[in-house]
C-alpha cells in the first residue's frame, strides 16, 4: 500500500463524493432525522401539557406559569393570536389574562379571565392545567397553602425521555449509514462504470482503493455522529474520548461498507442486503429504546459495541476506564474485520492474475 | 391509441417493476411493515389522569371530587397499599394524608401530606402532581378562590372520543406507500430513457400519447391498489369509502405525475433515489400537521399532498363528508392534473 497514492484517491473521493446522493444522504439524513424526532418527542410525545398566555398586563401569574418546568408554556402577543394557536393545537389551553387580573385578585374583587380550550386537547392535561392554574391564582389571592409536600420517589428511578432513548438510534443511524454506505454504493457505482477495471491497470492496488474509500467513510461518519451529538447537546465532558470511540465505529462500519461493496455487484442488491441487515445493525440502539426488553440482548449484536460506550460517556460521564472492555471487543471486531478483508484483497488479487 | 398496446405496455410495466429486486422487496414488505405498525400503535388514548390516594377519613365535600371523570383516584387501604399500588405501576403517583387530618386542618396547622412517586415519572412532573395535591388540599379545607372562567372550546370536544395515535399516523403511512410506488416508477422511466428502450417502443404502433396513458394509468392504478389495500386492511373505509377512495386516486395520479418529473431528471436508482427521497419529505410533510398540530401555519397548504392527507385525517376520525373535503379534493385534481402535464412535458422533451 502506497500512502501518496491513498492520498490521491481519498482527496478524489472528496472531491467526487458531493457529487453522489448517498453522500448528501449521509450528511443530511442524520441531521432531518434528528430534527424530526427531537420535534416529535420534544413535543408531541413529551406528555407535557401545553398552556397558552395572553397577558395584558403584567401578572404574577405568567411568571408562575413560565417558571413550571411541567408545562410547555407560550406567550402570546395578542388574544386573537392565543385564540388563533389554540384553534389549531400549539397549545392545550389559552388563558386570556386582564391587565388589573393581579390587583383585583389580591385585593378580592371578582374577576374574569378567559380560557379558550383545544377541543382535540386531553382531558388530563386539562385537569393539571386547572389544578395548577389555580394554584397560581390562589398565590397571588395570598392564600397560604394547608399542606406540606414530602416528596418520595419509589424504587429506582429510570424514566428515560423518548429524547434520550431515541438519540442511540440518531447517532447509530450517522455512524452507521455513511459508514457502510458511502465505501459500499462507491465501490458498486466504479464496478458498474468499470472504472475500477480502469485503475487496475495503474499501479494502485485495490488494498489502496479501499483504504481511500474506509477513509472517507470514517471521516464523513465520524463527524456526522459528533454532530448530532452536539446538536442534542450530548457531547459530554470526555469529548476526545468520544470522539475515539466515533471513529472505531466509523472504522467498523467502513471496513463493512468496503466487504459489502468488493462482493455486491449491482446497487440494487446493495440496497436489498443493507435493507434486510438493518435490523441486525440497529438492533442495540431498538433494544435500549424499551427498558422492559432485558438490555443483555443488545450485547449480542457487534454494533452494541459501538453504541454502548457512546451511551455511557455522552448521557453517563463514563472515562476511558469504565468503557475499556467495550472498546476492546470493537477493537476486536475491527481486527477481524480488517483480517476478512485483507483476505478478500488477496482473493481478488489472485483472480485478477489468473 | 390503442387499448390493446396500451394494456401490453402496462403488463410490462407490471412485470418490469417487479423485476427490480430492490422495488419489489420494498414495495411488498414496506406495505407489510407498514400495515404491522399500524395495528402495533396504540388503539386508544388513556387520557384520565389516574391518582392513588390514602385518607383514613374522607371529608363529605371530597366524595364528590373523586368521582370527577376527569381524574381516576384508586383508594388505598393502607399506606403500604399505596406504595404498592404505585411501584406495581397501577398509578403513577400516590397521596397519603395523615389518619388525624381533619383535626389538624381544624386547628389551622399546615398538615405533612405525602406524595409517592412512580420511578417512571420524569423528574420535570414532579411539579404537576405537587399542584395537584395543593389543590385537592385547598378543596379539603373549602377555600375557595373569587374568579369566574369564561371557557370557551375551539373545535369539537373530543373529550373521552380521542383520536388513537395509530389513525393520526395513518395518512402519513398511505402517503409514503404512494411515494415508495412513486419511486419504483421513477426508476423504471429512468431506467427505460437511460437505456434507450422507450425510444424503441416509439417505432411499434404505440404513439407518443399512448406511451404516456400506459405509464400514467400503470403508476396511478399500481399506486391506488397499494394505499387502498393499506387503508381498507386498517379499517379506514368504514366510513366514506368511495370519498376514500376518490381521494387515494387523485393521490395516486399526483404522485405518477411526480415520478413522471424525477423519472426525467434521474439517471439511475442513485439519482431516483436521491431525488425521489427529496420528494417523499417534502410530500410528507403535512402529516406532521397532524402528528404535531400547530407545527405549520398555512404555508403547509402549498404543498399538494396536504388535501391528500387532510382529507384522509378528516374523513376517517372526524366522519368528514363530500361537501366538507370538497375544496380539498378539487385542489388535490387541480395538482395531480398540473404535476402529470408538467411530467409528461418534461419526460418528453428529455428523450425526443
Amino acid at each position: 500500500m502506497n500512502p501518496r497514492r491513498v492520498g490521491v484517491l481519498v482527496y478524489r473521493e472528496f472531491v467526487q463524493g458531493p457529487k453522489n446522493f448517498i453522500f448528501i444522504f449521509a450528511v443530511v439524513v442524520p441531521l432531518v432525522l434528528s430534527f424530526t424526532l427531537s420535534l416529535l418527542f420534544g413535543t408531541l410525545f413529551s406528555g407535557k401539557p401545553r398552556m397558552g398566555i395572553s397577558d395584558a398586563g403584567d401578572s404574577q401569574f405568567t411568571r408562575s406559569a413560565a417558571a413550571m418546568e411541567a408545562f410547555t408554556v407560550k406567550e402570546f402577543a395578542s388574544e386573537a393570536a392565543l385564540k388563533e394557536a389554540t384553534q389549531i393545537g400549539v397549545v392545550d389551553i389559552g388563558i386570556a389574562l386582564p391587565t388589573d387580573f393581579d390587583e383585583k385578585v389580591a385585593s378580592g374583587q371578582a374577576t374574569n379571565m378567559t380560557a379558550y380550550i383545544w377541543g382535540e386537547s386531553l382531558v388530563k392535561d386539562r385537569a393539571m392545567l386547572v389544578a395548577a392554574m389555580a394554584v397560581w391564582v390562589r398565590e397571588i389571592a395570598g392564600q397560604e397553602s394547608p399542606i406540606k409536600i414530602v416528596t418520595t420517589v419509589l424504587g429506582n428511578p429510570s424514566a428515560l425521555p423518548w429524547e434520550d432513548r431515541l438519540l442511540p438510534f440518531v447517532v447509530m443511524m450517522s455512524v452507521m449509514f455513511g459508514g457502510i454506505m458511502l465505501p459500499a454504493s462507491s465501490l458498486v457505482t466504479e464496478k458498474q462504470k468499470r472504472t475500477l477495471t480502469a485503475l487496475s491497470v495503474t499501479p494502485t492496488t485495490m488494498g489502496d482503493i479501499y483504504v481511500a474509500k474506509g477513509l472517507m467513510a470514517v471521516t464523513i461518519s465520524t463527524v456526522m455522529g459528533l454532530v448530532i451529538l452536539a446538536l442534542n447537546r450530548a457531547l459530554g465532558s470526555s469529548t476526545a474520548l468520544l470522539v475515539v470511540v466515533l471513529a472505531l465505529g466509523a472504522i467498523l462500519a467502513a471496513e463493512f461498507g468496503v466487504l459489502l461493496g468488493a462482493l455486491v455487484k449491482d446497487i440494487n442488491s446493495l440496497f436489498a442486503t443493507v435493507k434486510s441487515m438493518g435490523l441486525i445493525l440497529y438492533a442495540p440502539a431498538l433494544i435500549y429504546m424499551f427498558p422492559q426488553i432485558p438490555q443483555w440482548i443488545g450485547k449480542i449484536f457487534p454494533t452494541y459495541y459501538i453504541i454502548q460506550p457512546v451511551i455511557e460517556i455522552s448521557q453517563h460521564g463514563a472515562r476511558l476506564a469504565e468503557v475499556a472492555w467495550q472498546l476492546g471487543i470493537l477493537l476486536v471486531l475491527i481486527l477481524s474485520m480488517g483480517v476478512l478483508l485483507a483476505l478478500l484483497t488477496r482473493r481478488m488479487r489472485h483472480q485478477e492474475i489468473q | 391509441m390503442n387499448s390493446q398496446i396500451v394494456f401490453a405496455l402496462i403488463r410490462k410495466d407490471f412485470k418490469l417493476y417487479f423485476s427490480n429486486r430492490f422495488f419489489a422487496v420494498v414495495t411488498l414488505l414496506g406495505l407489510v411493515a407498514y400495515i404491522i405498525i399500524y395495528f402495533l400503535l396504540p388503539a386508544t388514548v388513556n387520557e384520565s389522569l389516574e391518582l392513588g390516594l390514602y385518607m383514613a377519613e374522607m371529608p363529605p365535600a371530597l366524595e364528590e371530587m373523586l368521582v370527577d371523570e376527569d381524574v381516576w383516584f384508586y383508594r388505598a387501604e393502607s399506606v403500604d397499599a399505596l406504595k404498592q399500588a404505585v411501584l406495581d405501576g397501577d398509578v403513577p403517583a400516590g397521596y397519603a394524608f395523615p389518619d388525624d387530618l381533619l383535626t389538624q386542618m381544624q386547628s389551622g396547622g399546615k398538615v405533612t401530606a405525602q406524595l409517592y412517586l412512580s420511578p417512571d415519572v420524569p423528574p420535570e412532573f414532579k411539579e404537576i402532581y405537587e399542584v395537584v395535591l395543593y389543590e385537592f388540599a385547598f378543596a379539603i379545607r373549602g377555600q375557595s378562590v373569587d374568579i369566574e372562567t369564561t371557557e370557551i372550546m375551539l373545535g369539537p370536544d373530543m373529550a373521552g372520543e380521542q383520536i388513537a395515535p395509530r389513525d393520526r399516523m395513518l395518512p402519513m403511512l398511505a402517503v409514503f406507500v404512494l411515494m415508495i410506488e412513486c419511486l419504483g416508477l421513477a426508476s423504471l422511466i429512468a431506467a427505460e430513457v437511460e437505456a434507450g428502450t422507450l425510444r424503441a417502443l416509439l417505432v411499434t404502433p404505440l404513439t407518443m400519447s399512448g406511451l404516456f396513458v400506459g405509464k400514467g394509468i400503470f403508476g396511478t392504478l399500481f399506486a391506488f391498489a397499494q394505499a387502498t389495500l393499506l387503508i381498507l386492511l386498517t379499517g379506514g373505509l368504514v366510513h366514506e369509502p368511495l370519498l376514500i377512495l376518490v381521494a387515494l386516486l387523485f393521490g395516486a395520479a399526483l404522485v405518477t405525475g411526480v415520478a413522471f418529473l424525477i423519472g426525467s431528471v434521474g439517471r439511475d436508482l442513485m439519482s431516483v433515489m436521491g431525488w425521489g427521497v427529496l420528494a417523499m419529505l417534502l410530500l410528507a410533510m403535512p402529516t406532521f400537521t397532524i402528528l404535531v398540530p400547530g407545527l405549520a401555519s398555512n404555508w403547509i397548504k402549498l404543498i399538494p399532498s396536504y388535501y391528500l392527507v387532510d382529507t384522509v385525517y378528516r374523513v376517517i376520525n372526524f366522519d368528514a363528508a363530500w361537501g366538507d373535503v370538497t375544496q380539498n379534493l378539487l385542489m388535490l385534481l387541480v395538482y395531480a392534473a398540473a404535476f402529470m402535464a408538467l411530467g409528461v412535458v418534461v419526460l418528453k422533451r428529455k428523450f425526443q
